[in-house]
């Protein structure tokens, strides 16, 4: 019944590097707000909250390398609703887990096409560290049960391409293409009819593999940058992070 | 079987005990150590002036009695500061720069100069026979940019206590200066690792305090010379920092104990490999190395209430 997921890919930033041009580091912190909308014989909807931490390192304003640790959580809507009458769910029917860590690993590169535009792409990838487990409890026939739901080994891949303007005082638009790919799996801890889960495992994965992405990075004083990002594939996300060259 | 069970049962809760001991013996000492510098404190150190200009003997001399109370003297002004000016030598009286001419001495008594001296040549031996190698073999597998990372990393675990001795110096600029390096080395400096918040374009520049600089401001004059051991020189006004340090420095409450040690350890091998050789260059150059340890370190602090009891501004003409 519930066949597909997907992770929060973050903030894909800049297609420009922030970094000196001579080589250099730039950090930043970030929020990301991630809806997702699976539909798969039924709709899910997928939400997580995502915080991270960023080091980057790039250079000639052409390439950067960048990897992320943070924290997110997960909620997934309906994931315990019943379609057997004779289950009923005390509990919530949604699937909620709080903060878990992730780690991100990205590069991406830039070929300016003359002072205000270029085109660029990058490469993203996730791994959530930590299972993501959630409990529904009910009965089943009269018969109470509690079943814990154990979502592991989630990650994703993200590829994309954009173009970038860079307008007056320093601030740079940019927009484009992306698609993406991301798995998990998830077992409940027992058999409940009428719950889309088992004890054997469900490979949950994404629908829509394709996407758009849009953004802005704007120059604050002191070396910082306010960078704001949305990316619309089924649902709308949305995040912001606050970067700081070396 | 069962007796087998329960034998190693029997093991399993001889070693729990015996680290609940170790543990409960650890905080005695912790506990009995703050009292008595605590005392120590209140009986000596409150009652002398930072800067003393009784009787004074030179840096070289060593063959005053132990048993009377001795004042060292130091000149404030070590050669490295001197201003290079010819154009102003014009006779013997110039040769020198205004700081010499208005020459301040820096005294400590040193009553405790046999336990001192014990203590010197204790903490000169953990440094040569343990310290010193176990620095080198680190500093040959870790390179210096990473070490540099560490040494920022600790520095940034100890805002709580400059940002309290600049509360309590009623420094706010200080204070806020330090809020703000804290949360922006941690933030964007990869929870401290990286230090931008002293970069030129932020130029929050670390405050150079402690708890014994916060009591000096108040007129605490810093007592008598003691080195204890392991930690070094002090004086019983500077020691209060110890005490401290152990309620507001993040690392005293890492638990268990031989967690906390090895972190303490890691910091102070990393801090050590970064400054190989100052030590061995000053105890060459001395005549006798213990007075001549004893003088620097009253220069040094004494240098450091200067610094903080006087505003930039203020400082300005002195620096000429």
């Amino acid at each position: 019944m519930f066949q597909g997921t997907s992770a929060a890919a973050g903030l894909f930033g800049p297609l420009q590097t922030v970094s000196r041009d001579a080589g250099g580091l730039n950090t930043a912190i970030g929020y990301w707000y991630h809806e997702d909308k699976i539909k798969n014989g039924s709709e899910y909807i997928i939400r997580q909250n995502e915080v991270y931490s960023q080091v980057s390192y790039g250079g000639n304003s052409r390439w950067e390398i960048y990897g992320r640790i943070g924290v997110a959580d997960l909620k997934i809507f309906d994931a315990f609703s019943s379609t057997n009458a004779a289950t009923n769910i005390s509990s919530s029917s949604d699937f909620t887990e709080n903060w878990k860590f992730f780690g991100t690993l990205g590069a991406k590169g830039f070929l300016p096409i003359n002072k205000i535009l270029g085109i660029g792409t990058f490469f993203q990838g996730t791994y959530y560290f930590n299972n993501f487990t959630g409990d529904a409890a009910g009965t089943n026939a009269g018969a109470p049960f509690t079943a814990d739901l154990k979502v592991h080994n989630m990650w994703d891949v993200n590829f994309g391409i954009g173009f970038q303007a860079t307008v007056p005082y320093g601030i740079k638009l940019y927009a484009g293409p992306y698609i993406y790919y991301s798995e998990a799996k998830a077992c409940l801890s027992a058999n409940i009819p009428g719950i889309g889960f088992g004890r054997e495992n469900v490979l949950l994965k994404n629908k829509t593999i394709a996407g758009g992405f849009i953004g802005t990075d704007i120059p604050l004083a002191k070396g910082f940058h306010l960078n704001i990002e949305g990316q619309y594939s089924e649902r709308f996300s949305v995040g912001a992070a606050i970067s700081y060259t070396y | 079987m069962a007796e087998e069970k329960s034998t190693s049962d029997c093991s399993c809760n001889a070693d729990k005990v015996v680290n609940i001991r170790l543990m409960n013996i650890i905080c005695y000492v912790k506990h009995f150590a703050r009292l008595v510098a605590f005392f120590v404190f209140l009986a000596t150190g409150c009652a002398h002036s930072p800067v003393q200009t009784a009787s004074t003997v030179s840096a070289g001399d060593v063959s005053s009695p132990p048993q009377v109370t001795e004042v060292v003297s130091a000149s404030l002004t070590s050669p490295a500061e001197i201003p290079d000016k010819p154009e102003n030598k014009s006779n013997g009286d110039e040769e020198y720069p205004d700081d010499i001419k208005d020459e301040q001495t820096a005294t400590i008594a040193d009553p405790l100069e046999p336990f001192n001296r014990a203590m010197y040549h204790f903490n000169d031996k953990l440094y040569f026979w343990m310290l010193k190698p176990v620095a080198q073999g680190y500093s040959s597998v870790v390179p210096e940019p990473a070490r540099v990372s560490v040494k920022n990393f600790f520095s940034n675990l100890g805002f709580p206590i400059r940002f309290l001795s600049c509360l309590l110096q009623a420094d706010f600029r200080g204070a806020s200066t330090e809020l703000g390096r804290f949360g922006i080395n941690t933030i964007w400096g990869i929870g401290g690792l990286m230090d931008p918040a002293a970069n030129k374009e932020l130029d929050l520049q670390k405050q150079d305090t402690d708890l014994g600089l916060t009591l000096a401001s108040y007129g605490v004059g810093h007592g008598f010379y003691i080195v204890w051991p392991v930690l070094g020189p002090s004086s019983p006004r500077d020691s209060v920092d110890i005490i401290g340090e152990s309620f507001l420095y993040p690392v005293s409450y890492i638990n268990p104990w031989y967690y906390w040690l090895s972190v303490r350890s890691s910091e102070v091998v990393n801090a050590t490999s970064l400054r190989i050789g100052d030590y061995e260059s000053l105890q060459k150059a001395a005549i006798d190395p213990y007075v001549a340890f004893r003088d620097a370190y009253i220069q040094y602090r004494l240098k450091k209430v200067k610094g903080r009891n006087q505003s930039p501004e203020k400082a300005k003409p002195q620096d000429k």
